[in-house]
């Protein structure tokens, strides 16, 4: 079982969250860094998400202070589920945080 | 802190106590199906006969001129395909504007799928179409133009009677939708210059499932749905005793109460508008400074995400919509800001607050007072966390 946790955050976009969520998860075990991404949605439940090493948010619902762990807004994600830019931010910030 | 707030009377209202009562009547005294010859039947009849007497009243036309629908949508859809549908396609032109409800835009796509030219008017940046581009739209063959009364995202109000008297200069229908206007504006087809009109219970304090398409007399309608004669063949299918009932009650209801309303909602919009700008810098205003509704204000707040501001006030127990719809593919910008020329940054960031006959200024001040708290807390995440 995959020890590195990434939650993927969004709001009324359900199906475009759990799509970004299923995405992520097929890409980073592709590059050899296979993690294990949640959901969590801020419109069913405006509540912190489960503990995580990565938080990814699809809307600014959390600073880092606020939930305890590194978080990058993936907005972009929305339009284009592969967006370089973000792709690479969230690919390099796993590999430099991934558990050897 | 929950305020339970409910600032969204654009999208739905409250049922009023007196047209559940009304309502609440129907259902259990008069069952009766409007078609049976016996007395249960008889006493449905004169329930659903006194409602259209009381709907026509409401805006000004004959009973026999009001045919009751499942809401606004169909109506809509009835007054566009049932008219348009007289003409065989390819002989017959359709003008309507870019920022009509989807019930207008999507009947009018259908409609162009079957062959129909349509035509649909820009905006311009407070969300007015302007009667002359309407004018210069006109063709040989133009048979209908649909504008709406009062848009629902920005309370703009289109030149509806001036634009109606345009179209029947040179012979052709008018129809508008004025769900969003009819519980708060002076509406009568007389005035307005229309031939047909889309009205929605459950915008006006009245139920969901219950509608109205008026239509002049002499102008002809083809029906979308067979089976039956009730609305006279137009719209068959055992009629919406209870929801006829009240969509009457609440047109009672608000027509005793407009003026009042009116007044106190613009008071209102004005002192929103007005704690909005001192609290929160660089609050754009969506929408005209005049010619608008009393009870919509759509606004946005630069460099601040509208679906977590929605959030955020949500968690607080405040209802207010969205500028934008995030559906599974993509984010989805209003089509009504867009049309207005707002840039999609603005767009995305806009939140629409409608308010109601029950809204008052504690509710306001306690909206005034938790914003500029969400508003910095969505920026500060914004600006903590690297895009």
């Amino acid at each position: 079982m995959e020890k590195y946790r990434i939650c993927v955050i969004g709001g009324w976009c359900g199906n475009r969250m759990v799509m970004v969520a299923e995405h992520l998860q097929d890409l980073l075990k592709d590059k050899g860094t296979p993690c294990r991404v949640i959901t969590h949605s801020v419109w069913e439940s405006y509540t912190r998400p489960p503990a995580s090493d990565l938080v990814l948010q699809l809307l600014p619902a959390f600073t880092e202070n606020e939930i305890g762990c590194p978080v990058i807004n993936i907005k972009p994600l929305l339009a284009d589920l592969d967006h370089p830019a973000t792709i690479n931010k969230v690919l390099q910030h796993v590999q430099a945080s991934y558990p050897v | 802190m929950s305020h339970n707030i409910y600032l969204d009377y654009c999208a739905t209202t409250p049922v009023h106590p007196s047209v559940r009562d009304a309502m609440r009547a129907a259902l259990d005294e008069t069952f009766g199906n409007p078609s049976s010859m016996h007395s249960a039947g008889r006493r449905a009849v004169e329930l659903v006969d006194q409602a259209r007497a009381e709907a026509a009243v409401s805006i000004g036309c004959n009973a026999e001129e009001i045919y009751f629908t499942s809401g606004a949508t169909e109506a809509d859809n009835l007054a566009l395909l049932g008219v348009m549908r007289q003409r065989s396609s390819g002989q017959a032109h359709l003008i309507t504007t870019a920022t009509e409800h989807h019930a207008i835009l999507h009947s009018a796509a259908q409609l162009e799928r079957e062959g129909y030219a349509v035509t649909v008017l820009p905006v311009d940046g407070k969300g007015l179409v302007d009667p002359l581009a309407v004018r210069e739209a006109i063709r040989a063959d133009t048979v209908l133009i649909s504008v709406m009364l009062v848009n629902n995202e920005t309370g703009t109000i289109q030149p509806v009677a001036e634009i109606g008297a345009l179209a029947h200069e040179r012979g052709i229908l008018m129809h508008t939708d004025a769900v969003q206007g009819l519980g708060l504006l002076d509406v009568s087809v007389r005035t307005l210059n229309v031939d047909l009109l889309s009205l929605s219970g459950h915008k006006i304090y009245g139920p969901k499932g219950i509608g109205a398409l008026y239509v002049r007399e002499g102008v002809s309608v083809k029906p979308l749905a067979f089976g039956g004669p009730q609305e006279r063949s137009l719209r068959p299918g055992t009629e919406n005793v209870p929801g006829i009932v009240g969509l009457a009650a609440a047109l009672r209801f608000t027509g005793d109460h407009k003026p009042s309303e009116r007044s106190r909602l613009r008071a209102l919009r004005e002192y929103l508008i007005g704690g909005l700008k001192a609290r929160i810098p660089g609050v754009l205003i969506n929408g005209p400074a005049e010619q608008v509704a009393p009870h919509v204000i759509s606004f946005s707040v630069p460099g601040v995400d509208g679906e977590m501001m929605l959030l955020r006030l949500s968690s607080e127990g405040i209802a207010v919509s969205l500028g934008s719809a995030c559906n599974s593919k993509s984010i989805e910008p209003s089509h009504v800001l867009t049309a207005m020329g707002l840039p999609p940054e603005q767009i995305g960031r806009s939140l629409r607050v409608s308010l109601g006959y029950p809204t008052t200024q504690s509710e306001l001040d306690q909206f005034l007072s938790i914003v500029p708290e969400v508003v910095e807390h969505v920026l500060s995440v914004e600006q903590s966390t690297p895009q």
